[in-house]
This record gives C-alpha cells, structure tokens and sequence, in this order.
C-alpha cells in the first residue's frame, strides 16, 4: 500500500465557497478517482463551465456559518476545533447536486475511501491472518462498506434534504435521486453527476468526515477516530462463514499441514431413537481434539465439528499484534511484522 | 470455492468507543399570551443560553406557537420524537424536562425486566450436560 503523502497544498483541496481567485493546483481537484497522490499535468486555467458564480450573497445551502445543524454535527462527533464547519458542509454535498467539484465531496470520497478501506485491511489482516481472502474480503465490507458507513451516518444523526435546492440548510445531506426503475449500480458507475442512492451518498459523506478529520486534524487523530467510531462497531468474523464440504475441506487442510488425518468419534450422545436426539461429536487428528459439533443426527453433528475445526483454524488471532502503520507515526517505532499464513485450503 | 462468505455489516455499541448523544434536536414552543407560558418564557430568557452552550451536539430552535400550551419537543437518532408539554412549570421545572428529554435514547419506555442486556454471548458458557464430568447418581 502507497504510504499515503502528506498533502501539502490543503488549502486547494478545501477552497470555500465563492473565494475570490482560482488557485493554479486545480490539477488536485481534476486528478481521477483512482488516487489522490497522482497530481498530474493540468492546464492552469479551468474551462469556462467551472468557473464558480460569484454571488454576492451566499444561497443557504452553500452557507455553511448559518446552519445550526452543522456546529450541532461537528460537536456531536467532537471534532477537534481545527477541523471548519465549512469543510463538514462541503462534505455534504454529493457530486449529483452540484456540477463543479469544488463544491462537492467527490475528492474528499476518494481520499476518505482510502483512509477507511486501508484502516480496516489492515486491522482484519492482523487480527486474523489465517482468514480466507472472501471472508477478508466481506468482513472489510461488513466495517467500511457502503451499508455499514451508510448505517453510520445515519447513527450520527444526518439527514438527507428531499431535492438538492438552493435554499435547503446547509446541515442536510445534499443529493439527488435516480429515476425510479433505474437500476442504481449501473447508473452510478456511469455518471456520479445524474444521481445517487440514499445509501452510496450517505457512505461518501462518512468516508468524505473522515478525509476531512485526516486533512485537518493529522495522522494519528483519524486512527482514533476510525477506532472510535468503526473498529468499535461489533463484528462476529466467526458469523462470515458459509461452508460447503467442511469434511473435505478439513481433511485436505490436516493433509496440507501434515497432520493426522481427522477421525469424528462420538462424544456423547442421547435419545437416539426418540423424537429429538442429541449427538455430540469431536473431530480428532490422533489423540488431539480438533473440533467439536453437535446435532439432532449423527451427520449434522459430524459437520458441525468440521465446521467449528476449520473455524478454529481460520479464525487464529496471534497474540502480539502490531499494526503496521504503527510505523508511520515514528519511524523508531519497534515493529514486529505481522504472520503471514500459506493461504487457504484448496480442495 | 468451500467457503463463502455472507455479507453482513457491523453493529454499532454507542459508547464503547465514541459516545454520540441520542438527542439531535430540541424544539421550544412557547406562547406571548397564554398564562401557562409564563414558566416557558422565563426559561428561555434565562435558562436556555446556558443550557444550550452546555449541550452543543443539540440543534435547538426557539418558536412561538400562538394560542397553545409551551411545549417541548425532542428529536432523536433513531427517528422518534418526544413531546413534553410544560404547561404551569416554573422555569427550573422546565429546565428538569428539557435535561430529561436530553438524558433519553428515543426508544418507547419499556420495563426492563433482566439484570444485563448485551449483545456479547456469556462469559461462562450455558449448561451442557453432555460435557463435564457428568453427574453420579
């Protein structure tokens, strides 16, 4: 992962509302969604289309300083002072309210999707490096996908305005709707400016607080801040599993890894021949109980040990766990690298 | 591919890391001719600046509502709202309602009937008679 740059011209990537002069590092403003360390060769004068009206009043709902929603925002999730209520209200403008850029989140989306979606990785890849890359996959979304940060913003106690107007209070998520019947990937991923979903702008607006809390509060501020508000979040890694074959899967894994091969043996069973039965089951590998499964058959009993063993397994979380970007804080920092596991079991 | 995943979200546990008040917003009616106002009206001359300051994460807006009791109506995360009327109430009367308002989660009152509610399975594990060394009669 490309360590992310300091970004030294935040003034342009923050610019306010109707700001008299247009910065020539409009090349940040113009880089693709891909990532924002890419500063490219720009032309220094933006097209005729770009340039921002200068009204002399400002409409409300680019009027950052007369909403009380936004100061009411920003104390409820205490942001640090440094952090301007203007950059929050940008926040909330999602690219399918406004043409130009400047005035929307779409750059602080790609930076926050960075800062979030690396945070994540890495805490998971950490915590459970045996995990299988689907199941890393899905519990990456399952803490920073678009439903788990839409839900997020929602417990933060924003509201979305019906129509992006320009008189709806600054405080409300600004966006506008697709057409009912259109389907909302492929529209999405054609043009972000045509409309959005409630959920895909709830989440940018998420990803873009916490751009802006990286922008303006610092490095180890938006770890905080990602611990506080995602990592506390509760996830059962264990609840992402969906087997088919266990028992085969376990055996090729003990084959793989030289053990024994694994044998299920009855632990303890009752009511065998009677409406509900109970069967209790330990898959061994030699002497050493692996896993262990009960059931109201002897099969489903058998599976589920299976299931439990590779769990076991799969779900290894090593004692000492160091993130790495503990190392981007200070360079001194004593780094232990995390366990990197062969892979999972192919069948 | 043997194992799949199932796509779920997290659940969040308010409070475990961040803390955000429940309470979003505040709304005060109050009524420039009805006598029931008089509490209300003290209150927001005195009371509410500072009561304002101290909660900020609270959006709170001051209207007249002619010709009715003085309410106060609070707006929370999940949706609900809650409206108390204060009419007849001295101003620090008011000041008790407005905290309790702040002090709840939008949920409906419901008697609590256990000792612990979490979302955390428990520590000690649930009886099994399957395991242990069984019981000799």
């Amino acid at each position: 992962m490309k360590r992310i740059r300091n970004l030294t011209s935040v003034n342009s990537l923050l610019r306010p509302v109707a700001a008299p002069a247009i910065n020539a590092s409009l090349s940040l403003l113009h880089s693709s969604a891909s990532t924002v360390a890419s500063a490219a060769a720009i032309p220094e004068t933006p097209s005729p289309e770009l340039q921002p009206q200068l009204l002399s009043t400002l409409p409300p709902s680019r009027n950052a300083l007369a909403s009380a929603k936004l100061p009411a925002l920003h104390a409820r999730l205490n942001l640090h002072p440094n952090y301007p209520i203007q950059t929050l209200a940008r926040a909330l403008v999602d690219p399918s309210a406004d043409k130009n850029p400047r005035f929307t989140n779409q750059n602080l989306t790609t930076l926050g999707n960075t800062l979030t979606g690396y945070y994540a990785a890495e805490y998971l890849m950490v915590t459970y490096p045996r995990l299988p890359t689907e199941v890393l996959y899905a519990a990456v979304s399952a803490y920073v996908g678009n439903k788990a940060l839409a839900s997020l913003g929602r417990e933060w106690g924003i509201e979305s305005a019906f129509e992006p107007t320009a008189d709806v209070d600054a405080g409300l998520l600004q966006f506008s709707r697709l057409a009912p019947g259109v389907d909302p990937k492929a529209a999405l991923h054609r043009d972000p400016h045509a409309g959005s979903t409630l959920e895909h702008a709830m989440a940018n607006l998420v990803r873009s607080v916490f751009a802006g809390v990286y922008l303006h509060e610092g490095l180890s501020a938006t770890k905080q801040f990602f611990r506080q508000h995602v990592l506390s979040r509760k996830l059962d890694v264990d609840k992402l599993f969906d087997f088919t074959q266990p028992t085969r899967e376990l055996s090729r894994l003990c084959a793989r890894e030289g053990f024994e091969p694994p044998v299920a043996r009855l632990l303890a069973e009752t009511g065998r021949h009677s409406r509900h039965p109970v069967f209790v089951v330990g898959v061994y590998s030699g002497s050493e109980l692996m896993g262990e499964g009960h059931g109201g058959s002897l099969d489903e009993a058998r599976i589920r040990a299976a299931v439990n063993a590779l769990k076991g397994w799969y779900l290894y979380s090593p004692p000492e766990k160091d993130l790495p970007s503990k190392t981007e804080e200070s360079r001194d920092a004593k780094f232990k690298p995390a366990y990197i596991d062969p892979g999972e079991v192919i069948v | 591919m043997p194992v799949t995943p199932l796509r779920l979200i997290s659940k969040s546990q308010n409070g475990v890391g961040a803390f955000v008040l429940q309470c979003k917003r505040m709304e005060f009616n109050y009524c420039d001719w009805a006598g029931s106002s008089k509490g209300m009206n003290s209150f927001l001359k005195h009371h509410l600046p500072k009561f304002a300051k101290a909660n900020p994460q609270i959006e709170i807006t001051v209207s007249p509502r002619p010709h009715k009791h003085p309410i106060i109506r609070g707006e929370y995360i999940n949706g609900r709202e809650k409206v108390i009327c204060v009419r007849n109430l001295e101003h620090n009367q008011i000041l008790q309602k407005a905290e309790l308002l702040r002090n709840s989660s939008g949920l409906k009152l419901r008697r609590v009937t256990k000792p612990v509610s979490s979302m955390n399975e428990s520590v000690r594990g649930i009886f099994s008679p399957f395991h242990g060394t069984g019981y000799a009669i």
